[in-house]
Formats: C-alpha cells, sequence, structure tokens
C-alpha cells in the first residue's frame, strides 16, 4: 500500500451572509461542511458532484486559494490549513493546480514561454536561469504541442491546447499532486479524449496523484482509482471506482448513476430510473440530519433527526465508506455497464 | 445569439496544430492593426502631431513676435501681413495662436498624466487590497468626486494665485490643481478594471504558485487593467486643454502676458461684436485640440474592443 | 388557432408537405478576415412526433442551422446565399416579413442552453410566459396570466400559483430552463427547437428535463429538433440522428444504426473517444488535429486531415452525401469499409 500524502481532515468552509444595514451576519453558506479523505502517492482521486455540492471550493482550500474556516489539510507533514507564509511557498512547489476554463486560466498579454516559465521566476532555485526556456520547450512536448511555438500568445491556440498548456504550467515544478479543477469540462469530445489521454501518460511518467474535480461521471470513472460523491459540502461516499459505480452504497450515488446517459440506444427504457424530486437544498440553511432525507426515496424517520456518518459499513470493508443509515439495503448487487 | 458568432469565432480561430498563422500576434499587433485601418485615428494622428511640434517648436510656424504690439493696428482683419489679423491691442493672432499651443498642450499633457499616475496607483491598491483600505480610498475619491473640478480649481487658484508667479510656477500650479480634482475619475475606472481582472483563473493560478502580491499586481493585473484607463486619459487631456482655457478666460488660470488660447478668448471678450476674428481663431484652435484628443481616445478604445469590430 | 387549423391552412396549400424541410441550406459569415463559410449544404426534414438530433462539435454549424430556422441570425455579419426552409411546403427564406411572423414563434419555437440570458431579468416569470399569450392571441391580462399557471403546472414547477410573479433569477438553472420550456410550448407550436437544452445543467436535472420534453413532444405531437454534442443524450431520446462537420452533414441514421454501426470515420471516432468502464485504464481513442477553420476549409473531404482512414481520392475529391443502404447516408467515400470494420 503506498504511502498517504495528502490528508484532509474535517474540513470546512463556511462564507458569512450579511445582511441589514449595518451588515449583521445573518447564516452561513456552507459550501464545504466537514470534508475528511486520503490521498495515495500516484493514485486519482475522483471527487463528483453537482453544483452546489462543494468541489470547486474543495478544490480551492486545497490549493489554500481560500482559508478553510476549520480543519486541516496534511501535506508532507506540514497542516497546510495553518501554514505560515514562507512554508506556504515550498508547499506550493509539490500541490499545483489546473483550471477549468480554458479561455480564462492563461493570462492573454504574456507569451506561453513566459506562462510556463513563471513558476520558474518564483522559484528561482528548481532550474537554473540558463537552462529555463530548454525546460519550458521539454514541458510543451511532453504535453504534446510543439516547442516551436514558444513565442506564441495564448488566443492562438485552440481551448485543448490551452488546457495543455494549463497543464504544462502545474506540473513545472514536478509537484507531487496536482488537482484538476473540472479540467476537460469545457472542451468538446474529441478533445477531451486527447487531454484525458495527456493526463493520463504524465501521471504514468511523472509518478503525480491527481484530485480530479468534475460532474462527467463517465470521465471521473475512467481516470479514477478511488471516487468520492459530495453533496451538499459533505462526502456521502467514497470508494474505489468499481465500489462507487458497480457496488454504490448511498441513494444519492445510486439516483446520479441513473441518472448518467448512456451512449447506447439498446439500453432504453431498460435501465433503473431513479428520477429526483426537486432542487437541490441551498447550502445556507441544509436540512436536518441526513442532508439527502428530503429528496431520497429510502427515508425513514431517523434520516432528519440524526447525521449519519462516513464511516466503513459493515460488511463492506476496506475503504469504502457511505454516510447513510441504511448503506446495507441499498448496496446494489448488480453490475453496471459504463 | 453571441453563441452564434462566439462559436464560429472559436472555429475561425483554432487552424490547423499550433495556431492559426505562422506569425506571432500579439494583442498589441492586433489593436495596432485595427486602429490603422481607421480614418479617424489618421485624422486626429496628424492633428495632434501638428500641435506638438507647435507647442515645442513655435518658431517652426511663424516667425512674429507674439508680444509685439501694433496699437495703430488694433482690430486688424486678415492680411498678408498678419495671417489671422490682429486683436485688440494689435498683437498678432496668428503667431499668438501657435505660442498658445505651448501652454495648453503642456497643461494637457501633464494633467492628463499625473491623474492617471496617482489614480491608477491608488485605483490598483484599492481594488487588489479590498477591505479597509479600498473602502477609506473610495470614500475620499468620493468626497473629491463630489467637487465640480472647474468649481474646485477657482476656489483653489484663487486662494493660491498671489503667492506663486513664474511661467513654470504657474503652470505646474493649474497642473496640480487639475490633478487633485481629477483623480477620482481614473481612481474608479483603474479599480473597477482591477475588480474585472482579479478573478480571472490566470490570476489565482499566479497565486497558487506562490507569485507575490507585487509580482501579482505588476505582471497580471495591471497590463489587463491598463486599457480602460489609457482610453479615457486620452480623452482627458482634450479636456483639460478646455479646462486650462476655461481657467485662464476667467482669470485664474494663466494670465498675461503669458499667452494661452484661454487668454487670447477673455481678451477677445470686448471685440466679439465688431471683430469676430479676434475670438474665431483662437476658439478655432482650441475646439480643434480638444477634438483630436477626444477622437484618437475613441479611435483607441474602439480598435481595443474587439466586439465592436 | 390550433395547429390542426394553421396545419391545414397550410397543408391546403401544398398537399402533404413534411413539416419542417430544409434543402440545400448555406449560410457564410462575412468577417474582417474573410468569408466563413458557417454550413455548406444541409439537408434536413422533421415530421410530426419524431427527434431529430443535429450532433456536433463546436463550430460544426449546428446552432447556426438552428438559428437560421429561427431566422434569429445577424444579417449582416450572416448571409443566406442558396437554399430553401420549408414549413409545410413553404419557405420561410422567401415569406413576406408579416407571415413569418406568424410561423416564427406560434409555430417554430426555440429553447436556448442558457435559460438565464433568454428570459428577461425585469420582468416576473409569469408576465413573461403570459406575454406569449397576449400578444399572440390577444387574450386579457388575467385570462393570460392563468394561462401561464397552467403551463408552469404543466412543466412541473411547485407552488406554480405563488411563483408567477417571482423574478427569474430566484429560480435555479433547473427551474428556469422549465420556465423557457412553458414560453415555448404556450402556443402549440408544431416544431420545437431545442439547443443544448441541458448542456449547462446537472445531470439529475438533465434527466429531468429530457424525459420532460419527451412527454410534452408525446402529448402534443411534436416534432423535436435537438441540438446537441453529446452522445449520451442522443442515444436516450432521438429517433433519428444528423452528424454535422465543418458545416455539412457527414452522416444520418436511424439512432439504433448509427450507435451500432456508424458510416462515417467522424462519428466512428466521436463514440468511440467516450470513456468506457470496459476500456479502463486503457488510453482513450482521441481524433487526432482539430476541425478546420471555417475561412480556410481544406480541398476534397473536409475530414480528411485527421481520418485514419484517408486515402489519396480524399484529398482531391469532395465526397457527396449518398445512400449506402435505405434510409442511412454518409459522406465518405469508404462508408461501406467504415461500417463493416
Amino acid at each position: 500500500m503506498t504511502e498517504v500524502i495528502l490528508e484532509a481532515k474535517d474540513l470546512k468552509k463556511h462564507y458569512p451572509i450579511r445582511s441589514g444595514v449595518v451588515r449583521r451576519t445573518t447564516g452561513h453558506v456552507k459550501a464545504v461542511d466537514g470534508v475528511s479523505f486520503e490521498l495515495r502517492a500516484g493514485e486519482t482521486l475522483g471527487i463528483v458532484g453537482e453544483s452546489g455540492c462543494g468541489k470547486s471550493t474543495l478544490g480551492r482550500l486545497l490549493m489554500r486559494l481560500e482559508d478553510p474556516t476549520e480543519g486541516s489539510i496534511l501535506f508532507d507533514g506540514v497542516d497546510m490549513a495553518s501554514a505560515g507564509r514562507s512554508e506556504m511557498r515550498r508547499l506550493r512547489r509539490d500541490i499545483q493546480i489546473v483550471f477549468q476554463d480554458p479561455y480564462t486560466s492563461l493570462n492573454p498579454r504574456k507569451t506561453v514561454g513566459d506562462i510556463i516559465g513563471e513558476p520558474f521566476d518564483i522559484h528561482p532555485d528548481v532550474v537554473p536561469r540558463k537552462g529555463r526556456k530548454r525546460r519550458v520547450q521539454e514541458l510543451l512536448e511532453q504535453v504534446g504541442l510543439s516547442p516551436e511555438h514558444i513565442n506564441r500568445y495564448p488566443h492562438q491556440f485552440s481551448g485543448g491546447q490551452r488546457q495543455r498548456i494549463g497543464i504544462a504550467r502545474g506540473i513545472a515544478l514536478n509537484p507531487k499532486v496536482l488537482v484538476c479543477d473540472e479540467p476537460v469540462s469545457a472542451l468538446d469530445v474529441s478533445v477531451q479524449a486527447q487531454v484525458i489521454n495527456v493526463m493520463e501518460r504524465l501521471q504514468d511518467e511523472l509518478g503525480l496523484a491527481y484530485v480530479f474535480i468534475a460532474h462527467d461521471l463517465s470521465v471521473v470513472r475512467h481516470i479514477s482509482d478511488r471516487v468520492a460523491v459530495m453533496y451538499l459540502g459533505k462526502i456521502a461516499e467514497i470508494g474505489t471506482d468499481a465500489e462507487i459505480y458497480e457496488r454504490s452504497t448511498h441513494p444519492y450515488t445510486r439516483a446520479l448513476l441513473s441518472a448518467v446517459p448512456v451512449p447506447d440506444p439498446t439500453t432504453r427504457g431498460t435501465r433503473e430510473q431513479i428520477p429526483l424530486q426537486g432542487d437541490v437544498p441551498s447550502p445556507a440553511n441544509p436540512p436536518s440530519g441526513c442532508r439527502f432525507h428530503t429528496r431520497c426515496w429510502k427515508a425513514k424517520e431517523i434520516c432528519s433527526l440524526e447525521e449519519p456518518a462516513l464511516i466503513d459499513r459493515p460488511d463492506l470493508g476496506g475503504s469504502h465508506r457511505s454516510a447513510c443509515h441504511f448503506a446495507e439495503e441499498v448496496m446494489m448487487t448488480t453490475s453496471r455497464k459504463g | 445569439m453571441t453563441s452564434n458568432v462566439s462559436e464560429t469565432a472559436h472555429a475561425l480561430e483554432a487552424g490547423p496544430e499550433g495556431g492559426d498563422t505562422d506569425a506571432v500576434r500579439t494583442l498589441k499587433g492586433d489593436a495596432w492593426r485595427e486602429l490603422r485601418r481607421r480614418p479617424l485615428f489618421w485624422l486626429s494622428a496628424v492633428i495632434i502631431a501638428v500641435l506638438v511640434v507647435m507647442a515645442v517648436f513655435p518658431g517652426l510656424f511663424t516667425n512674429t513676435d507674439p508680444r509685439e504690439a501694433f496699437l495703430g493696428r488694433t482690430r486688424e482683419s486678415p492680411n498678408s501681413d498678419a495671417w489671422f489679423g490682429r486683436d485688440v491691442q494689435g498683437y498678432d493672432l496668428y503667431a499668438r495662436v501657435i505660442y498658445g499651443a505651448r501652454a495648453s498642450i503642456l497643461v494637457g499633457v501633464l494633467a492628463s498624466v499625473g491623474t492617471a499616475l496617482v489614480g491608477s496607483l491608488l485605483g490598483l491598491v484599492a481594488g487588489y487590497t479590498g477591505g479597509w483600505i479600498d473602502a477609506l480610498l473610495s470614500r475620499i475619491a468620493e468626497v473629491f468626486f463630489a467637487i465640480p473640478l472647474l468649481l474646485g480649481a477657482i476656489i483653489a487658484l484663487t486662494v493660491m494665485r498671489e503667492r506663486v508667479s513664474g511661467y513654470f510656477m504657474i503652470v505646474g500650479m493649474v497642473v496640480a490643481i487639475l490633478v487633485v480634482f481629477g483623480w477620482p475619475s481614473i481612481f474608479r475606472l483603474m479599480r473597477a478594471s482591477v475588480l474585472q481582472v482579479k478573478p480571472n483563473d490566470y490570476v489565482q493560478a499566479a497565486r497558487a504558485l506562490g507569485a507575490s502580491p507585487l509580482r501579482i499586481t505588476m505582471n497580471h493585473i495591471l497590463p489587463n487593467a491598463l486599457g480602460p484607463v489609457i482610453v479615457v486619459s486620452t480623452i482627458n487631456l482634450g479636456v483639460f486643454i478646455a479646462v486650462e482655457a476655461a481657467l485662464s478666460f476667467l482669470g485664474i488660470g494663466l494670465q498675461p502676458p503669458t499667452v494661452s488660447w484661454g487668454v487670447m478668448i477673455s481678451d477677445a471678450r470686448t471685440a466679439i461684436r465688431s471683430s469676430p476674428h479676434v475670438l474665431l481663431f483662437p476658439a478655432g484652435m482650441l475646439s480643434v485640440a480638444v477634438l483630436g484628443f477626444i477622437m484618437l481616445g475613441d479611435s483607441v478604445r474602439d480598435a481595443f474592443d474587439p466586439k465592436s469590430r | 388557432m390550433t395547429t390542426e387549423a394553421l396545419g391545414a391552412q397550410a397543408g391546403a396549400v401544398s398537399g402533404d408537405a413534411r413539416l419542417l424541410e430544409v434543402e440545400d441550406l448555406h449560410v457564410e459569415f462575412h468577417t474582417h478576415d474573410g468569408i466563413a463559410k458557417a454550413i455548406n449544404g444541409v439537408d434536413l426534414h422533421l415530421d410530426e412526433g419524431e427527434t431529430l438530433a443535429l450532433l456536433g462539435e463546436s463550430g460544426s454549424g449546428k446552432s447556426v442551422t438552428a438559428q437560421a430556422i429561427m431566422g434569429i441570425l445577424d444579417m449582416p455579419p450572416a448571409k443566406v446565399p442558396k437554399g430553401q426552409i420549408r414549413y409545410r411546403g413553404k419557405d420561410l427564406l422567401t415569406m413576406p416579413v408579416e407571415q413569418r411572423r406568424q410561423v416564427r414563434g406560434p409555430e417554430i419555437s426555440i429553447i436556448f442552453q442558457d435559460a438565464l440570458s433568454s428570459l428577461n431579468p425585469v420582468f416576473p416569470v409569469g408576465w413573461q410566459i403570459a406575454e406569449m399569450f397576449r400578444v399572440h392571441r390577444g387574450m386579457n391580462r388575467r385570462d393570460a396570466l392563468d394561462a401561464a399557471v397552467g403551463l408552469m403546472q404543466r412543466v412541473q414547477i411547485p407552488a406554480a400559483r405563488e411563483r408567477v410573479r417571482a423574478f427569474p433569477h430566484q429560480f435555479s438553472g433547473g427551474m428556469r430552463q422549465r420556465i423557457m420550456i412553458a414560453m415555448a410550448i404556450a402556443l402549440d407550436p408544431a416544431v420545437l427547437i431545442a439547443d443544448e437544452p441541458t448542456t449547462a445543467l446537472d445531470v439529475t436535472v438533465q434527466a429531468q428535463i429530457m424525459s420532460l420534453l419527451k412527454e410534452l413532444q408525446e402529448e402534443r405531437g411534436m416534432g423535436l429538433l435537438l441540438i446537441t454534442h453529446d452522445l449520451g443524450v442522443v442515444a436516450d431520446v432521438a429517433d433519428r440522428i444528423a452528424v454535422m462537420y465543418a458545416g455539412q452533414l457527414v452522416e444520418t441514421a436511424d439512432v439504433h444504426e448509427l450507435y451500432r454501426a456508424p458510416a462515417h470515420p467522424y462519428t466512428k471516432g466521436l463514440i468511440a473517444s467516450i470513456p468506457r468502464m470496459d476500456m479502463k485504464g486503457k488510453e482513450l481513442y482521441a481524433i487526432k488535429g482539430l476541425p478546420p477553420s471555417l475561412l480556410r476549409l481544406p480541398h476534397g473531404c473536409p475530414f480528411h486531415p485527421r481520418c485514419a482512414w484517408a486515402q489519396d481520392v480524399c484529398r482531391s475529391d469532395h465526397p457527396d452525401l449518398r445512400e449506402i443502404v435505405p434510409g442511412r447516408r454518409s459522406r465518405c467515400h469508404f462508408a461501406e469499409e467504415v461500417i463493416d470494420d
């Protein structure tokens, strides 16, 4: 079993809601409300969920682009959540991020060479000045772009190419972890495949661990070793990809999986349909007890009273954890096709 | 509706691997190309070039001394000796108009640069830091904003008038007053621009890399936020020239024996009915100068704005 | 006036014409950099009660086709140099403006991807839906509002009567999409065009919206033209599929046939590049290269620079969209080989 390199413990991020003339705090938007997980070296942890589940906020917390309200992020023996400025600078070499939008993630006024080379300007001891241009060209090649284009500007590249530039920037410092915030969501299907291939190849070559945040379940399934399903700021279920996709034990996960359209018309009418009623509740006012109980078809009285903990449920074993009082009943026995 | 254009636009851009042209295409280069095609740009460029040369080398345009008065030839109409005629005191109008350019351009340029510097710096700080610093600066700006430029200038100049003498000192004072009352509009502009640029992912990426706030501001935010400020400052140049003329007209800016268009317009008050040319020439020059800068600012804005193509 | 009555009126003019027929449509955009050929000869047809999916990626021209049918292209810079768009036999492109306004809207309506920017933010949603009745049916305010409430209930917006005065920003994305659908079906159109209706929505909401659309279609016998890039959604709801690439159709087929055995390398590539569970860990099939610039389309087959089957003839001869088996057409010189592969 490979070592754990990143561990999030009970992470919370609450945004205060201020209203009234005096701007009193009348409540909090609980974007992330108690998230814990582990990430091992070289593995890909997929984080899926729908809008409002807090996965993007979680990504920003992991990068310390925002400060958590509570909780800790243990990385390399240090708690990133409370680390000082210079310590964070050192840690930032080991954990980097790739953003979703290829059109706003690159500075339009800088050349591609400058963009990918910026990490070396900020951390000058990683690569000596003389070797920087060479290294940038190497990085361009690694992500499948031509090193001759080092002096071009972002607007001269397509969306998929820009994402690759963002990836090159992310791996420039040889990090151990790459947080990917919906890296392929804004791309066309045919381009998605190209970029996913690049990312998988890089992972093999460099031994990177990915935190892959996305809403496309098929993509997450393909690339992830383990998957965490988020709902309203908390993890509903976490396990290996086979456990989540074939032996899911949480009603939300099952509803989510049943909603994913399958590109195979012969399955029409044969798949299980679990339509969810209504909207996702507001994160400012989450339901009592289990957050999903207002839309859950298995909800019983205890669900509105007591919040189920994300723990190993009996009969599941291993690292498959689920936050449902009735996890065993929900466990699917039929395997599912992609 | 914009989706079909943007969809097609992306399809236009993304050619074969590596971009659609072999040449490097910068945003500046694109903007310059757009600018070159506009006749308005060339017109304004010519006007401004002429004015600048006039201000720096007035001797190229005329040999006559603007301070040489021929009282006997007062209010002379344009003739071969004095192309624009003469004013009430017999000065050669043409020479005075040429020499008057210097004061106006000087004040315009210095005031514009001054407000741009002060306003941009404070706007950058306010927009990037946020919090109480932003609140404080914004409130201060609002106080100054509330005071009309001309009124504030009149009051300040009336108070300061006695203490200052000498050409450059007076010009400096006028410029300083204009900067003091004119910086809030650039401040607001820069602040709004910074607030638009800050949430972009590339700024977050720089933070994620561990860049210092100084680096982020100078390297990422400023270049992308500068656009609107440049446009407005260019237009402001024209406005400041007009303001200087107004102040001189009121007698609290530059005064005789200094030559400026505002002074000339002031002197022409008594002659309007009988010899309108005394007023028309300096007023005409003033209008052309102001128009030139405004047209330049407009062209630059249109060239920078990809949607207006 | 009901669809049947209007249809009878139109039908009386042109026998048993198809509900919607697009013939040899060409659309160009005149830009500073040249003429972009967004659509280069597209033929489509749609019958009552059927769902035609127009499948393609960005730049393929699918949205432009929808907008051309609805008449909402900005002309300039767009131009339609050639082609006909016939609704029940009458060409919309040459129709007098007054008549066009009676067709587009009441007879053919459209829903867009982003409901937030399609709804007017300063008017209550009920008012906006009721506007359809006030303007086109001449109803008074109260009746129109009642009709609006009824529609909101039909599209499953909870507490419709209370929420009829709420503003668009007070609804979630899925709810706003339902409001747009309500507006679109208010006048009982015969054709509904859905331009990427679920792309911006969460997957559970997507499922709800697609099932609502299907229900409404069956209930009212509408023809549904679904514009999308999502192969999963298409597999679920479409009867026929037309695949677009670089402004042209490259394949048309019945939905089952298309997925079972695609007849064009582009379609084949698209289907193969979707992540699949049984191929986990293996590299995804990725179509190499990028879509061509619409300003400079390649000679011969527009797809040849990226095609695994490309031969010399593909570089020089532009293939026609030909029928390879009854009901299936493909724009490829080697369509038969592609099917069998």
